[in-house]
């Protein structure tokens, strides 16, 4: 590996959990505000211009917070759950692509940090182990009410687990890799010149189911069963406090950011530009040098404004989401992922299966 | 050293340290938990050999599906008392460890006898790292290999774990009738 290697792979995942990072305080501010316009309050608006500050104030307090362990949880795994928690979705989002690639010094910089050949299941991997927080840092707490959110949690996501991943199999069917890379060059093209081909164009129905299970994997409403101040008062994080409730709750946050990220990549099209970012490339690409590196870099750029876009919009939609629904009831929530997801997605799946084997070859 | 024996090193001396863990754990989570461990250390393993696919495929079945099922398991039914209960001292862990050991050193006997570990060259297969990449990526390379070379072996796997699912429905219905 030569020194630029090093940097550039570095320098990619400085940006992405950067970004993934610095993101929350302003998700938080975001979600409280726009609570607070849903439903004709005012929110807060203290601290800096329009209580910009106020999550930083927010951190900051849980910073300087006495870290208290209780004395009836086990230590080990109790520390060891919400480290867990924020490091499965940070490595989940090292496959997500964020641009085809730039010219460094006449070098080619692919954006993406892991190119790795099955890049998707990798993601499911990851994605897969953000149960465990909930179970250890549950069962950890010895507390009847974590315990029980433990269970409510990861029941509720192992369940959702199968409707997505029958989504994201219908669309494995389509790609026909595992390659996120070239996934997304697949939905490069467009019908008719204006109607890009993205996922969710051709497979509907599997975009809608895996956008239903997302809201159960991220533990977000209308399916934050996993808590619940009436019932099981925190659920599985009852018994955290300070910097470590704050790693759980990052992770929530994080999480969004990584299912929010994958959506677009599965189903949005990913990196691609959005309609009329072609203009814009080609009209800031005349103010360069003209050379194809620079016009490369000033595409990958857009790229990068593309998929940060893209991510943006479905964060803002969590948002919305959870400040429209209310919130369903466990049974309720068990009906939904294993009576209705469930064999639709499999049905989903059968047509998508048929469909492109009568039409493709 | 190159880095390849430098992460095997590493993964595979906390996978052994795991393993001991493991073994000796009084509570059933940790031990659980331990395994998970190893799982994580395996995946690690074959992530360093380039082989993404099958380090996927090992997060995603042990870590993310079968571990999973442990632990619940292990959380719903009350455990208190074996762990309370628990000893080194019994006959059959006596028993057990002996065998273990002695098979251990066997394997290790054999090993440094029959292979001289850290000074002979492997001998490569036809699918070098040049040649899978070449072939289009190792999952395709897997795939195709599974789905042609290999299909009667994968259909007759496929089918053994379709008995077993029976088996296990029969089992656990006829204890609720």
């Amino acid at each position: 590996m030569t020194l630029f290697d090093f940097i550039q792979m570095f320098a990619k995942m400085a940006v992405v959990v950067g970004l993934a990072l610095s993101s929350v305080p302003f998700l938080v501010w975001f979600e409280r505000r726009g609570s607070a316009w849903m439903q004709g309050r005012v929110g807060p608006n203290r601290v800096g211009p329009f209580g910009l500050l106020q999550s930083v104030a927010d951190v900051l307090k849980l910073f300087l917070k006495e870290s208290f362990i209780p004395g009836h949880v086990n230590k080990f795994f109790y520390l060891l759950a919400p480290a867990i928690a924020l490091a499965a979705p940070l490595g989940a989002l090292m496959v997500i692509p964020f641009g085809s690639h730039a010219m460094v010094m006449g070098q080619k910089v692919v954006l993406q940090i892991a190119q790795i050949d099955s890049g998707l299941i990798f993601l499911l991997a990851f994605a897969g182990l953000e149960v465990y927080p909930v179970i250890l840092g549950g069962w950890a707490s010895h507390n009847k009410y974590t315990v029980l959110g433990a269970l409510r949690g990861s029941s509720q996501m192992v369940s959702y687990e199968i409707a997505m991943g029958m989504s994201i199999l219908s669309m494995l069917v389509i790609y026909g890799t595992f390659n996120l890379q070239e996934m997304v060059a697949w939905q490069g093209d467009s019908w008719l010149g204006f109607i890009p081909t993205w996922g969710a164009f051709i497979n509907p129905i599997g975009a809608l189911i895996f956008f239903i299970s997302i809201f159960a994997e991220t533990n977000r409403l209308p399916f934050d069963l996993p808590e619940g101040d009436a019932e099981i008062v925190g659920g599985y994080h009852t018994e955290y406090g300070a910097m470590k409730f704050g790693m759980f709750f990052l992770a929530e946050y994080v999480a969004m950011v990584m299912a929010s990220a994958l959506i677009s990549t599965l189903y949005f099209g990913g990196f691609n530009l959005l309609p009329g970012f072609g203009l814009l490339v080609s009209w800031v690409g005349g103010y360069t040098d003209g050379s194809p590196d620079a016009l490369q870099n000033v595409k990958a750029a857009f790229e990068f404004v593309s998929i940060l876009l893209k991510v943006g919009f479905f964060l803002f939609v969590f948002v919305w989401v959870r400040w429209t629904l209310p919130r369903f009831r466990f049974d309720q929530l068990m009906d939904l992922g294993w009576k209705v997801l469930f064999p639709l997605s499999f049905v989903n799946l059968l047509v998508v299966i048929f469909m492109s084997y009568f039409f493709v070859s | 050293m190159d880095n390849l024996n430098l992460a095997f090193l590493f993964l595979g001396g906390v996978a052994a340290f795991l393993s001991i863990a493991m073994l000796l754990a009084k509570n059933p989570i940790a031990a659980a938990l331990s395994l998970l461990g190893i799982m994580l250390c395996t995946a690690g393993l074959y992530g360093m050999m380039q082989e993404h696919f099958i380090a996927a495929i090992q997060l995603v079945v042990y870590a993310g599906a079968v571990m999973v099922l442990f632990i619940f398991s292990i959380m719903l039914l009350n455990l208190k008392k074996e762990e309370r209960d628990f000893k080194f001292t019994t006959p059959s862990f006596m028993a057990t460890y002996t065998a273990g050991i002695v098979i251990f050193i066997g394997i290790i006997f054999q090993l440094l006898v029959h292979y001289d570990l850290f000074k002979s060259t492997m001998i490569p297969g036809p699918f070098n790292t040049a040649e899978v990449a070449n072939l289009g990526g190792n999952t395709k390379v897997l795939a195709h290999a599974l789905f042609s070379q290999y299909y009667l072996s994968f259909e007759v796997i496929s089918l053994a774990l379709l008995v077993a699912i029976i088996g296990a429905v029969v089992l656990a219905k006829r204890k609720f009738d």
